[in-house]
């Protein structure tokens, strides 16, 4: 009895052991996260980049960067619309928290479900295919905004939400919560506290859709990608399999818009342009299509960008003008990089950069070692 | 020498019939009232020229075309309006002519995919990693290593599909479609691009998975396999049977031989 018991126990631990290794590159990113606070602060005061405050957006982006590329990376369906499902999300649980008091979680999670009712609502778009459907989903996202802008009894229009409640535990209104390894507590506690309450979230997001790209389910995604009469002839219902990931996605970006709205605490329509679904559409193009971590690092580099055009004035005193009207020309710059990841990293950058490693160290070809003979 | 070792015996079972089957595309008939039986253990060879409309037969077959007019019986059950899944999850596979694996999946994952309506683990399954779906995980990989072996491609697993050379691809292509367990297998120019030492091989997975009890209809141009391994064969010429016996008799069909080379002295 014991020794069973027993066996069972290691099993329990050698099957831990083996998520661990499974997910060792997850890990060390999460002691990353982890310990960010520690030195983030300080990294505030010497360069004016406030690490914790802009990773809680980049774990926003994520979610909804890691739905869209379940839909794209993986089951190869365009779509231009992520952004429409991150507005529903975020309005649906600003006015739930606003306007009808409901608990930040209890929002957050109606803005998931109210995302996939819509996605499974407009299904239908994904008969269509390739560069058609790009311009429906484009055109659906363009339709959300109108509708978030117009419909001003409901959402103020351009006037937007404001006092939104901020994201906390859950069912509490905890405001002071201080981290034991902080000293200097007259920073933002809340910050903190949001800051690990959406890096949960986002680990939570990468390891079931890593789990589910590792699964039948994600093979039979990657399958239609690429031939979808094949996938067909081989059993996969074609049709559902894309809505079901359709709808996951549109929940992913539901997810993202929620946390999103009660992190801002001010929402208005502009915020949910076609703009941002061109950025979410960025962020999984330049990290990777078909790859979890991919989101990550595209979120990370398309978040980081404009919040370090903003720091340069601060680090050189005289800075050109030209870097203060940044906003004014992003969509430019989000667009140079899309193209030139195209052509130089076209599987993005967290395999193009693991490809470049394994170049270096490869003994054949090597652009990077000089020639012994010039 | 097989022709006589039918492992049912010659109970003429029809698994699957056709009748009167037609398709027309803009006015033009691809495929023209054509109407046979497969008999259960069977290798029927579908045969003709280029554009005789076997490819489009196989269409209407897996329910990727409707067909105008006619029915598809298989197993007492008539199979048209159904989804190109369903048919296959009833039992009828299919590779194609102009291959269509998935080239950025590694081999042992195509097969994989063939066995997708074998298992049933879903969305919330695969993502929390249930203790069922991890069992099925492992069970689809067993099984496709099973099925990957018979193919002679077993030490290939791991590679991508699209690395492989063009004979294997086309070998993976029949693994592919194995996976799906199917009890009539559909096969379009399996031996097209192959060698000859390649085709023979081909041939003796063909007799394996007939005397594993899977019912095999080949659609093919190379002419000696045809007539060493096929039980029957049917010839198509523009869209219309035109002969239908045992390689026997219809070598020696002058319809085919017209059909072929063209009438003498027109």
């Amino acid at each position: 009895m014991a020794g069973e018991k027993g066996g069972k126990e290691a099993a329990a631990g050698s099957r831990f052991l083996a998520l661990l290794k499974r997910n060792r590159a997850l890990l060390i990113f999460f002691l990353f996260i982890l310990v960010m606070p520690l030195w983030a602060e300080n990294v505030y005061k010497t360069i004016s980049l406030d690490f914790v405050f802009i990773m809680r957006l980049v774990g926003v982006y994520t979610i909804a960067a890691v739905g869209l590329n379940l839909l794209m990376g993986y089951a190869g369906q365009v779509s231009l619309g992520q952004g429409a499902f991150f507005g529903i999300g975020a309005y649906t649980s600003a006015l739930l928290t606003l306007k009808a008091g409901f608990p930040v979680w209890v929002g957050i999670a109606l803005a998931i479900a109210v995302s996939a009712l819509f996605g499974i609502l407009v299904a239908p778009v994904l008969r269509l295919k390739g560069h058609y459907l790009a311009m429906a989903t484009l055109g659906l996202a363009i339709i959300v905004f109108v509708f978030l802008r117009e419909m001003t009894w409901l959402t103020e229009g351009n006037f937007g939400l404001s006092g939104i409640p901020s994201l906390n535990l859950p069912f509490t209104s905890i405001t002071g919560f201080d981290l034991p390894f902080i000293k200097d507590k007259a920073q933002r506690p809340e910050l903190y506290l949001q800051f690990y309450l959406i890096w949960i979230i986002v680990f939570a997001a990468l390891i079931l859709c890593s789990n589910l790209v590792r699964s039948r389910v994600g093979r039979s995604m990657r399958a239609l990608h690429q031939s979808e009469v094949a996938a067909e002839a081989m059993g996969v219902n074609v049709s559902a399999q894309k809505i079901k990931v359709f709808v996951l996605s549109a929940a992913l970006g539901g997810l993202a818009g929620g946390i999103y709205a009660n992190l801002q605490g001010y929402i208005d329509p502009n915020m949910f342009t076609i703009t941002l679904s061109i950025s979410v559409l960025t962020m999984v193009v330049i990290g990777g299509m078909e790859s979890i971590w991919g989101a990550v690092a595209g979120a990370a580099v398309i978040t980081f960008l404009p919040k370090m055009v903003e720091a340069i004035p601060k680090w050189v005193g005289d800075a050109p003008k030209w870097l203060e009207r940044y906003s004014n020309y992003e969509g430019i710059v989000f667009g140079l990089i899309l193209v030139l990841t195209m052509i130089f990293m076209p599987s993005g950058i967290t395999k193009g950069l693991s490809d470049l490693v394994r170049l270096r160290r490869s003994p054949f070809v090597n652009p990077f070692r000089r020639k012994a003979v010039e | 020498m097989s022709r006589e070792s039918r492992p049912d015996g010659g109970a003429n079972v029809a698994l699957l019939e056709a009748m009167s089957l037609t398709k027309t595309f803009g006015g033009l008939a691809a495929v023209k009232d054509v109407s046979f039986k497969v008999e259960s253990g069977s290798i029927k060879a579908i045969i003709g020229p280029n554009g005789a409309g076997k490819t489009t037969l196989y269409d209407l077959l897996t329910g990727i075309y409707l067909p105008d007019e006619g029915s598809v019986v298989f197993q007492g059950r008539d199979i048209v309006g159904l989804a190109t899944h369903e048919i296959t999850a009833l039992g009828i596979a299919r590779t194609f002519q102009t291959i269509r694996l998935f080239p950025e999946m590694t081999v042992i994952e195509n097969v994989m995919v063939g066995l997708h309506h074998h298992t049933r683990a879903g969305f919330v399954k695969s993502a929390f990693r249930a203790p069922s779906a991890m069992r099925e995980e492992a069970w689809m990989r067993e099984e496709s290593l099973r099925i990957l072996d018979i193919a002679g491609l077993e030490m290939q697993a791991d590679n991508l599909a699209g690395s492989l050379p063009f004979g294997q691809q086309r070998l993976l292509e029949v693994a592919r479609a194995l996976a799906t367990k199917p009890r009539i297998l559909l096969l379009d120019e399996p031996a097209s691009g192959l060698n000859a030492y390649e085709t023979s091989e081909l041939g003796e997975i063909i007799y394996r998975l007939r005397d594993m009890g899977v019912t095999v209809i080949l659609v093919e141009h190379d002419m000696g396999l045809v007539m060493r391994i096929s039980h029957e064969v049917l010839v198509l010429d523009y869209g219309e049977i035109i002969a239908e016996g045992t390689p026997d008799e219809i070598k020696g069909d002058p319809r085919v031989i017209e059909a072929y080379l063209g009438s003498e002295l027109d």
